[in-house]
């Protein structure tokens, strides 16, 4: 398999797998609503952290996926 | 065939050419956005939580004792006229009172003296009279507690304890 189309394999691997991360933290909104009008306050901060988490994997995710296809495009570039 | 296909056309007409397309990089930093905007407002809900202050409950007189016979029960609303609640008198003469509203889906509850149990009929959902604890059903929390007190021959409500 070429680099380009492992880089392109691998971005939508991981374009999958932040989506599935959001679709996680609606998940937690939904619990943190919930919790919130039943007035269970324990459930809050948890959920908080847990979809702080997620946001800064999702982050980290698009940073490694956009840097390795510049580094991809610098590599076809110069072969 | 082909006719068919070009009276699709007219009567649908795309413009491949004007179409928007989405590249997976924007699609990506799209859903990136989106993850932070949740995240912000799983932290507001957690800060709302925490620091908003609830309205004190206030003292209000439910019945007087004589009014409920040891295994009886009455309904009433509290804390406000919006909150339907039952007030439960074991064979042993102490007071109870809940929530009438069902923690599964919000059905009116039904006291059962001879279970010692607040049922729902909806989805036959059962609660522990002296707790308000799920005994049964699909319910899997607690039903909220109304603090009762006994003054001067009265059952006064002063609370409520989720």
């Amino acid at each position: 398999m070429e680099s380009r189309q492992q880089g392109l394999t691998l971005f939508s691997a991981v374009l999958v797998l932040i989506a599935l991360l959001v679709v996680i933290q609606l998940w937690l909104v939904a619990a943190a609503v919930d919790a919130l009008l039943s007035r269970q306050t324990t459930v809050l901060v948890p959920t908080a952290i847990a979809s702080a988490g997620l946001f800064v994997l999702s982050g980290g995710l698009l940073s490694y996926v956009v840097s390795f296809d510049a580094r991809l495009r610098r590599w076809s570039r110069r072969g | 065939m082909a006719d068919e296909r070009s009276r699709w056309r007219d009567d649908f007409p795309v413009r491949w050419d004007d179409d928007n397309y989405m590249t997976r990089r924007e699609l990506a930093k799209f859903l990136t956005l989106g993850s932070g905007l949740l995240a912000g407002v799983n932290g507001l809900i957690a800060v709302i939580g925490l620091t908003g202050r609830m309205p004190a409950a206030p003292v209000r007189r439910i019945a007087a004792v004589d009014d409920i016979a040891p295994g009886g029960s009455m309904l009433f609303r509290y804390p406000t006229d919006e909150d339907p609640c039952i007030l439960v008198r074991d064979s042993s003469g102490r007071f109870d009172a809940f929530s009438q509203v069902c923690t599964h889906l919000s059905c009116a509850i039904v006291h059962r003296p001879d279970d010692h149990a607040l049922a729902c009929p909806c989805h036959r959902g059962a609660f522990s009279s002296s707790d308000g604890r799920p005994l049964a059903g699909p319910p899997t929390r607690r039903l909220p507690r109304i603090v009762v007190e006994e003054r001067d021959g009265e059952i006064v409500a002063t609370g409520v304890e989720v």
